[in-house]
């Protein structure tokens, strides 16, 4: 039983607000898991009643198929509290329904535009991160342009927190397509094409603005959901729900 | 009004205030219990502790309560309401023109009275726009485009319709259009908070001023984009202000991204009371530096000269208010006195 809760928890910490870049376990969503033989509910929560649904439909829908990929898992019910469309995701994801099946009369298609607009974000604003950090080191605009692949991995001297950064940075880089060969420029645009130094300062300041907006509003959602729901305690994140 | 340390006085324009009636005697369902609910944990949030209101007062506060905490306390000089229905929500509605209006002539110069306006309310609603601008007067109105009517769960400035109101809006005279960004906009597989009908409704309509309340956020990149191709798009700094107190070097960050992106005469001081109070916002604000680090990366300042702007110098050139004249008519009045 513990063995197969810890495997829920894993594949959840897996499972990001599109909107945040963050776990929805770091973020304390989580509320609970109850697993009854080869079916797991997902007790889900927001920092507020007015989330938006798309997003909250998105970590529902992620949440159910990365736990669906247990291979003793046949289903997976969602059950978002609180929430001014909880009846419409919750009865949505749980039948593997849809978004625009969940919601017919108040959508005109699917997320994979809203996916793709948020995975770029999420694209710059890893990027930025290490950026910064090598500008802050005092490395020169053209060094950090020409460093590739390899010597990015292997960079010396790097903290822990910054070689997470960098495997997070490749992992998305990877979701865009473009290869990760030792001799590859490590930093590109996200549609592959290379930064050119005239135009780095003002790269810069584009994504930072995103790393900016996508910071804020973690914090932003934190603070509410800690406010609704109380301090979140270690306890919670692994509390499992009994009937 | 605001005295620094060395005497000098600051006119204040709280550009975003509110008079509403969340009480469950005028909830009509869950989600009026969950809109006001949901101020409350924005105002629990946010607050300092010795500024957090008790609930049963946060729910429906009256007039009395509004102009002291504004204007005894508040070094607010003027205010200006920004009215919310939400009349799928609130029996009575949330907001009020007609209350706000009234309060607005028991204390002569002290409030600017917006109005608002839903464009789903067809050829009426734009009868009801006629009867606020010869009625009251009003020069402003606040939208709240995630506000829900009917099946419909908000809509878009670049709808038929709205272009319609706008249209409207300039033939009256109405010029400042405060949009509020809230999440639930149908359709619902798009950013709910996407600002670009904004940059559209800008464009089409240089003669009208787009505040853009909680300067975009939670999109603050994006307000930023099409605040640099507009010049008639301003950045309303209420939500953003209480981060002052919260998060400091976040405010300090967004406070050198928009005064690098829009300049200093863009942005307006906003409480967003009841949710904040402008007491402790304009304490903080007023002694707020911003971090050398952060100051290098933009370069903008944020001196004296960019605060008195912000507080009031700004709203004061939206509202074509002569701040000298103003200042002297309100010296004399009940409230100045009441100080």
């Amino acid at each position: 039983m513990m063995r197969q809760q810890d495997e829920v928890y894993a594949k959840l910490a897996a499972v990001y607000d599109p909107e945040l870049d963050e776990p929805v376990t770091d973020m304390g969503f989580i509320e609970g898991v109850r697993i009854d033989g080869p079916e797991v509910t997902v007790y889900f929560r927001l920092p507020t009643y007015w989330c938006s649904p798309n997003f909250a439909f998105i970590m529902a829908e992620d949440i159910r198929n990365r736990i669906m990929e247990l291979p003793w898992v046949n289903d997976v019910r969602i059950q978002l509290k609180d929430h001014c469309a909880s009846d419409e995701i919750n009865e949505g994801v749980s039948k593997g329904k849809s978004f625009f099946e969940s919601f017919p009369s108040m959508s005109n298609g699917g997320l994979d535009e809203i996916r793709h607009t948020f995975r770029v974000k999420t694209y710059k604003s890893r990027q930025e991160r290490i950026l910064r950090h090598f500008i802050q080191s005092g490395l020169s605009h053209t060094a950090i342009l020409n460093l590739t692949v390899a010597e990015l991995s292997n960079y010396p001297g790097l903290e822990q927190d910054t070689h997470s950064l960098i495997e997070g940075y490749f992992a998305v880089r990877s979701e865009f397509g473009h290869t990760l060969k030792p001799g590859d420029t490590a930093f590109v645009r996200y549609d592959g094409q290379l930064i050119q130094p005239e135009d780095f300062s003002n790269y810069l300041l584009e994504i930072r603005r995103t790393r900016m907006s996508m910071e804020f509003n973690s914090n932003y959602c934190r603070g509410l959901l800690q406010t609704r729901y109380g301090e979140p305690g270690k306890e919670n994140e692994t509390e499992v729900i009994k009937q | 009004m605001y005295r620094t340390k060395n005497g000098e006085e600051i006119f204040v324009i709280d550009s975003h205030i509110a008079l509403w009636d969340g009480s469950p005697e005028n909830q009509l369902n869950v989600h009026g219990a969950q809109f006001i609910n949901c101020f409350y944990d924005y105002h629990k949030n946010l607050s300092p502790e010795e500024w957090v209101w008790p609930k049963e007062k946060y729910l429906k506060y009256d007039e009395e309560t509004l102009v002291h905490d504004i204007f005894n306390k508040g070094y607010v000089d003027m205010a200006i309401f920004q009215p919310v229905y939400l009349k799928e929500f609130y029996k009575n509605g949330f907001g009020d023109v007609e209350k706000n209006s009234r309060l607005a002539q028991k204390y002569p110069g002290r409030f600017i009275s917006n109005g608002t306006f839903d464009p789903r309310a067809g050829e009426r609603g734009l009868e009801y726009l006629e009867y606020l601008a010869e009625e009251h007067g009003i020069k402003g109105v606040k939208l709240y485009t995630a506000e829900w009517n009917g099946n419909s769960k908000g809509y878009k400035l670049t709808d038929p319709w709205a272009q319609k109101y706008l249209e409207k809006c300039e033939q009256l005279g109405i010029i400042n259009i405060h949009v509020h960004k809230g999440p639930t906009i149908t359709p619902l597989n798009r950013d709910a908070f996407d600002v670009a009908d904004i940059d559209d409704a800008a464009s089409s309509f240089p003669n009208l001023n787009f505040i853009v309340e909680h300067v975009g956020l939670p999109r603050l990149e994006d307000f930023c984009w099409i605040a640099t191709q507009e010049a008639n798009v301003y950045g309303g700094l209420a939500v953003a202000m209480p981060f002052i107190h919260s998060r400091p070097r976040y405010f300090a960050e967004i406070m050198s991204e928009l005064i690098y992106w829009l300049g200093a005469d863009r942005l307006l001081f906003g409480s967003d009371y009841a949710i904040w109070e402008p007491k402790w916002l304009i304490d903080k604000f007023m002694d707020f530096e911003l971090p050398e680090d952060i100051q290098k990366e933009t370069g903008a300042e944020l001196t004296l000269e960019v605060k008195k702007k912000i507080l009031g110098e700004n709203a004061a050139a939206l509202y074509g208010i002569d701040i000298e004249k103003q200042k002297e008519m309100l010296k004399n009045d009940q409230l100045a006195v009441a100080n």
